[in-house]
């Protein structure tokens, strides 16, 4: 019975190894992990490998029963970075006591290791030893024992670690320092606010590096509360640069309405250059105390602090501030109307839309141009009313923004409106601005434009028929398919041209708009025009694809009956393109045509390859094996052998 | 840099004030002629950079900072000797000069006091660790990601950089890319209606580690410190099959990779969109091959691979009460009706780093909050390694994001940090 144990615990083992595998990427399971099994494998002869895993699966499930077989990895160069892996996350006085003892025991970075891992558990009982090792000879200890008692904090290691400040050799200095000012952070977590102060300012003082002064002059202003505005002030105004950086820092943690109103109160006294960055450090501080300042600055005479204003608006800004923008955008500085627009356009709010549309009917000029353009960019449907009158105004310019609005917001009504600008002008610049937005409303608003479109379908002026069609193929379905074709019959070749170009890219509604078909194989068959019988062919095999009614049998069907027009590879492509879709013996019986010829070869394979790679009723499994290996010998395109190669081994 | 180094002209400020938390719709380019005659910036008001870890990824983030009028780069460090040689040829080319300096071990790079500022690309296993190195040595940071290996690093990490005011940038570059940041700006100003379920790719959600392999006999030093390769990483002996930095160790743990290679920026933007730079969900749930995470305002995260518009690599996904879009690194959009895209801006795809970089430098000028500041990216990362653990775990965790544990629940909580090998801490 022992024996079978003895078997089953290095079955268990064996399994654990295999599992930890030897692969880059390894997969781990928590599922299955035995601490028992798992110290069975630390105590063994097994490779360190083994061992290194397992110690990391013990971080998991490892209890103090791991820590005697841990313990004594510490002093093993190879292992005790992983041993310490477990012993950091177990839980438990007994690591402590590991951790300690080794401390006793250990030098050099084996024991800087140990001295880290006691600083990440906060044992307080090590603090004795770890003081001790403030003295060490090697800077590295020092230096990590001073860290560490910084971690764990209190009133023995701030006294240690302020009394090494003093005397500390030069290379330890800096991390006593660091050590210092994690206890002052333990001190305020701690609600010993003077202790932590008076810790701050011993090491602004002390001869350390200059990051450390930086760092205690932060934890100086904070610790203070709003007593710590004059110190933080100072940082502000000082020439230093790293002094001003630590200052704009703590301008935008120091909490408290008293302190944002203190700082925004200093804004004006500051140099010009520095205007702008306390203010967008006021603005990082998410205090609402701070809106007036910004609103102030957006009208102050410095061009940097008003555009730096007016970009925080962006996130700060709300209806309040739209008069300042306004009034800005309609100022002639290129820079400031670009930067107010911009917050204008993004400024969230529905009451900011409701105070803009409020303020339409009764502007003019400029401001009647901005408000209108903002009714667009901000897709403020509310605004139509007071926009639609703009597309008659006797100013170009607000004719100009008000037709762009209202492609962006107009309704079906609309359509009409569109419509009688587009007959009254003769200027292409306008005609286009009228056409994209037309385009854009009849998109948006589909067949209830149709009955507004009948002035420029009727035109006998052959660019607005065109823009009419344009509007119909957007809109697409029966009505707009029958003035479609009915245009394709016009006596005006341009009109014959875009009618046949807007059905050869028939996109809309299919298979409702199926009888978009029959137009175009009468197209690509029968049509005088050698471009219309091209635009037909394309049409149509894009209808053919498309349509949901035609089985793949009928699909073929189709090419079949019009190989005599596909004489071109661009068509003969299009055709391998319907037939990929259509996997049918019939299919592959047609590529295999198409294969013949060089330009199209490889596209041919690679359909044959989609249709052999798929079980299709009445194709064999021989005919598929046959195809593949065909296109896998003869294709010279590397991709398209490959996936033949792979389709080949899988129905193998 | 001199001592004019804190200030912006006024062109610069236009396009920094916006950073903290709020995303420009355009991309932030500053004309040369904005910053001076022809562009040109005094030498001594150059910011001066380090570069650490200069492999594939470090030299084309290299390549953006050297692009920068108002940079100089004046030292490389690698542990490997052809990178280096490779970074400091770039960098002397675009010095016009051979004076690039050359380090091994970066806490020599880091005790230099003529650098301001250091790029950041070893691969994940150093990030955090390197990074909090040189904000403790006065630098700023700008670090690619995954930034940390675990939720201990991510908080660490975030303290830091608060203690020592120094300015950091998560290398999530999709922060600064106008498609991202128009999906974000549609998701944070209720354009999309009342947010219910953001959609992360997260490129992968196995849980995998680096393993330990036979020894294979030790390059010489100057053509590999693998002591320095390893750093905070437990220890193994030396294999060219680990050599990949950026796979060695990413994420780190004992649940490394998973949603940390594309959630640290797909996760990140979905953060961003839900407003939650200060928090990350407070569940996790692997449900049939994707991961659902529950914000405490009742969004819903899910994290899945399948079933995105062909809209190119790590795309993202914002669905409202009233809306929905969609993108990816292609810059194109997918949306619930087109007037949701009116002003989405310049596109711009492929995923450049070159507008967070500039980001980065203005922000070392001005000392304000880059767009993917420290505390930021340890939030992102936070959702993703718990995300990571609730996988490797096969089962749901809850997570108190103010008391960052997870409720109840001992094996997650083991998982939230690991020991540093000797002598590296944070």
């Amino acid at each position: 019975m022992i024996i079978k144990k003895q078997y089953f615990t290095w079955f268990v083992i064996l399994i654990i190894i295999a599992s930890s595998g030897w692969t880059i990427a390894q997969d781990l399971t928590v599922a299955n992990l035995n601490q028992t099994d798992l110290i069975t494998v630390l105590k063994s002869d097994a490779p360190k490998g083994e061992k290194a895993i397992t110690c990391k699966q013990l971080a998991i499930c490892g209890t103090e029963q791991s820590v005697p077989v841990l313990a004594p990895l510490l002093a093993d160069e190879e292992l005790a970075s992983w041993a310490r892996i477990a012993l950091e996350a177990i839980p438990g006085p007994a690591p402590d006591a590991a951790l300690r003892d080794a401390l006793g025991k250990l030098e050099g970075r084996l024991l800087i290791g140990v001295i880290n891992s006691v600083g990440v558990r906060r044992d307080v009982y090590a603090v004795d030893t770890l003081v001790l090792k403030l003295d060490d000879e090697n800077a590295g200890v020092a230096s990590a024992a001073a860290v560490a008692l910084g971690h764990i904090g209190g009133e023995q290691a701030a006294k240690a670690l302020t009394q090494s400040l003093a005397d500390a050799p030069s290379g330890v200095r800096s991390a006593v320092a660091e050590g210092c000012i994690l206890c002052a952070e333990w001190f305020l977590a701690n609600e010993k606010t003077a202790k932590a102060i008076k810790l701050y300012d011993t090491v602004r003082l002390a001869d350390v590096p200059d990051q450390r002064h930086l760092e205690a002059i932060r934890g100086a202003i904070l610790a203070r509360k709003s007593a710590g505005v004059p110190l933080l002030i100072e940082q502000l105004e000082s020439e230093d640069q790293e002094r001003l950086g630590i200052g704009l820092r703590s301008a935008r943690e120091l909490p408290g309405r008293d302190v944002t109103k203190a700082l925004a109160s200093e804004l004006g006294r500051l140099s010009p250059d520095r205007r702008p960055l306390l203010l967008l450090a006021l603005a990082d501080r998410n205090d609402s105390a701070v809106i007036p300042t910004i609103h102030e600055a957006a009208q102050s005479s410095s061009k940097d602090l008003r555009i730096t204003a007016i970009e925080i608006l962006i996130r700060l800004g709300d209806v309040t501030c739209v008069p300042i923008l306004l009034e800005t955008v309609t100022e002639d500085d290129t820079e400031l109307e670009q930067a107010a627009m911009e917050t204008l356009v993004r400024l969230p709010g529905k009451d900011v839309d409701k105070d803009l549309v409020a303020r339409l009917p009764q502007a003019k000029g400029k401001l009647q141009q901005v408000l209108i353009e903002l009714a667009g960019q901000r897709q403020i449907s509310e605004a139509l009313p007071a926009v639609v009158p703009s597309l008659y105004d006797t100013d170009s310019g607000i004719r100009s923004v008000a037709v762009e609005t209202i492609g962006i917001i107009g309704q079906d009504q609309q359509t009409a409106d569109l419509v009688k600008l587009l007959q009254k002008t003769n200027n292409s610049e306008q005609r286009a601005g009228i056409r994209k937005a037309l385009l854009a409303v009849c998109g948006r608003c589909g067949v209830k434009c149709i009955p507004h479109l009948r002035p420029l379908t009727q035109s006998r002026d052959n660019e607005l028929h065109m823009i009419g069609l344009r509007a119909l193929a957007i809109i697409g379905g029966p009505d707009a398919l029958e003035a479609v074709k009915s245009a394709i019959e016009s006596d005006e070749p341009p009109v014959q041209d875009e009618a046949v170009r807007i059905l050869s890219n028939w996109p809309n509604n299919w298979p409702q708009d199926s009888e978009a078909g029959q137009t175009l194989l009468r197209l690509a068959t029968s049509a005088e025009k050698m471009s219309h019988q091209v635009l037909g062919l394309r049409g149509y095999f894009q209808y053919i694809r498309g349509t949901e009614k035609l089985s793949n049998e009928q699909k073929v069907t189709r090419v079949v009956d019009l190989l005599p027009n596909i004489k071109r590879p661009e068509e003969k492509r299009l055709a391998i393109a319907v037939l990929a879709e259509a996997p049918s013996s019939s299919a592959l019986e047609l590529l295999t045509t198409f294969a013949e010829d060089s330009a199209v070869v490889e596209e041919a394979y690679s359909a044959m390859v989609q249709i052999a790679g798929q079980d299709v009723r009445g194709v064999s499994m021989d005919q598929r094996r046959q195809v593949l290996k065909m296109v896998a010998e003869k294709s010279r395109n590397n991709g398209i052998k490959r996936r033949a190669q792979k389709t080949l081994s899988g129905i193998r | 840099m001199s001592k004019e180094r804190i200030g912006l002209n006024r062109r610069r400020f236009l396009k920094t004030a916006v950073q903290a938390g709020v995303c420009l719709a355009v991309p932030q380019v500053i004309p040369g002629t904005a910053l001076g005659k022809n562009g040109s910036v005094a030498p001594s008001e150059r910011i001066t950079l380090g570069a650490i870890g200069i492999g594939n990824r470090g030299r084309y983030v290299l390549g953006c900072f050297l692009q920068e009028h108002d940079l100089k780069c004046v030292a490389v460090c690698d542990v490997r000797g052809d990178n280096r040689k490779r970074a400091k040829d770039m960098v002397d080319v675009r010095n016009g000069n051979k004076d690039c300096k050359t380090y091994i071990d970066m806490r020599e790079l880091l005790a230099r006091d003529d650098i301001d500022a250091v790029l950041i690309a070893t691969g994940p296993n150093w990030h955090a660790t390197a990074a909090t190195m040189a904000a403790k040595a006065g630098k700023d940071v700008y670090c690619e990601k995954p930034c940390t290996k675990n939720i201990a690093q991510s908080l660490q990490l975030a303290d830091i950089f608060r203690r020592t005011a120094r300015v950091f940038q998560a290398g999530t570059q999709r922060r600064s890319l106008p498609n991202f940041a128009y999906a974000i700006e549609l998701a944070r100003t209720g354009k999309l209606g009342p947010l219910h379920t953001l959609h992360a790719h997260p490129g992968g959600l196995g849980t995998k580690m680096s393993g330990w392999f036979p020894a294979e006999p030790e390059p010489p030093r100057e053509q590999v410190d693998w002591d320095m390769y390893l750093g905070p990483t437990a220890w193994r002996p030396y294999t060219r099959k680990l050599m990949n930095a950026f796979h060695f160790e990413k994420g780190g743990g004992m649940v490394g990779g998973g949603c940390l290679e594309w959630g640290s920026h797909c996760v990140d933007l979905c953060q961003l969109a839900n407003d939650a730079d200060d928090t990350a969900p407070v569940e996790y749930e692997p449900v049939n091959g994707q991961l659902h995470a529950r914000y405490a305002n009742g969004v819903k995260l899910v994290m899945r691979n399948e079933g995105w518009l062909p809209l190119g690599s790590c795309p993202v996904r914002f669905e409202g009460e009233t809306g929905w879009v969609e993108t990816g690194d292609d810059a194109e959009f997918g949306a619930s009706s087109q007037s949701l895209l009116l002003r989405r801006g310049t596109k711009i795809p492929g995923y450049p780093a070159d507008f967070h970089v500039r980001n980065f430098l203005d922000c070392v000028k001005t000392r304000a909050l880059t767009r993917a500041n420290a505390d930021a990216a340890c939030w992102a990362h936070i959702a993703c390694h718990a995300a990571n653990i609730a996988l490797f775990l096969d089962r749901k965790v809850k997570y108190d994001p103010k008391k960052n544990e997870f409720i109840g629940d001992e094996q997650a909580n083991r998982l939230r940090s690991e020991a540093l090998r000797e002598p590296w801490r944070i």
